[in-house]
């Protein structure tokens, strides 16, 4: 359940990826691994003298949950790193002070990433989490004007979520129960089911409220 | 007697320099990442630091997030699948966070004090509240997130104080450099070999181009 990934800005071009690779995935134009070809064998990155080349995960597990406290302190902090990222964009915009201009440049751009990493750790660190999906959801059932509903929508029917138990119901899905494992999961209704979790398929699915 | 940076963590000690550190001149800086005197703690007293503020208890009447909380968090989750070589969805999320960043009510009469006195309740309160919960709660994730943003939040601190007491001047003919990774903030000709803070090398950091 791995792809190879290679960091080009490691890579001398040893090629011996080329040499083991059984697949043909390392021989490519762009020296960037054909994940469609790759069969996730690690022959490559075995072989590689340069440390160039990594297994990457295709499935990452859940993340450790955050305390309710914790969450509320964090909270006060991302929403008072975004205050400070929009007053430096807005005196940014109206200074003619090169000086100023290029300090609030840096301070909108450092305290969007301080603002990045504390939300990252308040429970929306991977795209696979209950919490970015629910966060999509919640916006597409009632979307705000120009939202771009496409964007959310293509996020959503290609990352898989890993806590599907938490997952809250999008228009036009319904929960079913795995009558293999008990697993319960959200699936258009109607469809072909596989379950997310033992991935047996076939007719042993329950609609359940 | 040593001293320490509670911004990089460099060592000052009286015992190996030839100078006192009381008897450093006002405008000496950090020789390793650039903060100001005032930057420096004794280590015997940063040692027995204690937590003062209260912990946050006010979370059940939390409130939702902001428009520009929502334009972080997306920006965020981009980066996220961008380290998974998901680009089809780093670009998705990467135009919902446009998409908040555009809805967000501009701030068209903020001034530079009004971010100094954020930065200073978030030096003297927000984190050490939030660092008192986490070690209660045992959350490493996020104390970790609190120990690096709390470092560059005080460099921001030095670096808006300067600022407001040397006007362009401190800025002139000089450039200044933001760590990619953790956001620290760097004014010299070129950027450090190494973020003082999160360790990543030189070529991380990103220029702050001039006004077009």
């Amino acid at each position: 359940m791995k792809f190879a990934y290679r960091n080009l800005r490691l890579c001398t071009k040893d090629c011996l990826c080329l040499y083991v690779c059984p697949t043909g995935a390392t021989d490519t134009e762009d020296s960037i691994i054909d994940v469609t070809k790759c069969n996730g064998c690690g022959a490559c990155s075995d072989a590689c003298p340069s440390g160039a080349i990594s297994m990457v995960p295709k499935e990452y597990p859940a993340q450790q949950k955050h305390g309710e406290r914790v969450l509320a302190s964090l909270d006060k902090l991302s929403k008072s790193k975004t205050e400070q990222e929009d007053i430096a964009r807005g005196i940014a915009a109206s200074t003619d002070k090169d000086g100023l201009y290029r300090l609030m440049k840096a301070f909108e751009m450092s305290n969007r990433l301080m603002a990045e990493d504390i939300l990252r750790e308040s429970g929306y660190m991977l795209p696979q989490s209950a919490n970015a999906q629910n966060f999509l959801i919640s916006m597409l059932e009632n979307p705000p004007k120009g939202f771009p509903v496409k964007a959310a929508e293509d996020i959503l029917d290609s990352i898989g979520c890993n806590e599907p138990e938490l997952l809250r119901k999008r228009k036009g899905e319904a929960a079913y129960k795995c009558g293999y494992c008990g697993v319960i999961f959200m699936a258009p209704e109607g469809s072909d089911l596989t379950c997310p979790a033992c991935k047996t398929s076939g007719e042993s699915f329950k609609k359940v409220e | 007697m040593k001293y320490r940076c509670t911004i990089c963590g460099h060592i000052y000690d009286e015992e190996k320099e030839k100078t006192l550190f009381k008897d450093l001149p006002d405008d000496w800086k950090c020789p390793l990442c650039g903060a100001l005197k005032s930057d420096f703690v004794p280590v015997e007293d940063a040692k027995a630091k204690k937590m003062i503020s209260e912990p946050v208890e006010d979370f059940e009447d939390m409130e939702g997030l902001t428009v520009s909380q929502m334009s972080a968090l997306c920006s965020n989750l981009a980066r996220g699948c961008e380290k998974q070589y998901r680009f089809d969805d780093m670009r998705s999320f990467t135009e919902l966070a446009e998409y908040f960043g555009s809805i967000s009510p501009a701030v068209n009469d903020g001034k530079v004090e009004d971010i100094a006195s954020r930065i200073m309740s978030d030096v003297n309160e927000n984190y050490p509240g939030a660092v008192e919960v986490c070690s209660q709660e045992a959350d490493r994730g996020a104390w970790r997130i609190c120990v690096w943003g709390e470092k560059v939040t005080r460099m921001l601190n030095s670096l808006v104080k300067r600022y407001l007491e040397e006007g362009e001047d401190m800025l002139k003919d000089t450039q200044i450099w933001v760590c990619t990774i953790c956001g620290f903030v760097y004014v010299g000709d070129l950027p450090p070999e190494m973020c003082p803070v999160c360790k990543v090398p030189s070529w991380k950091f990103q220029k702050m181009e001039a006004k077009a």
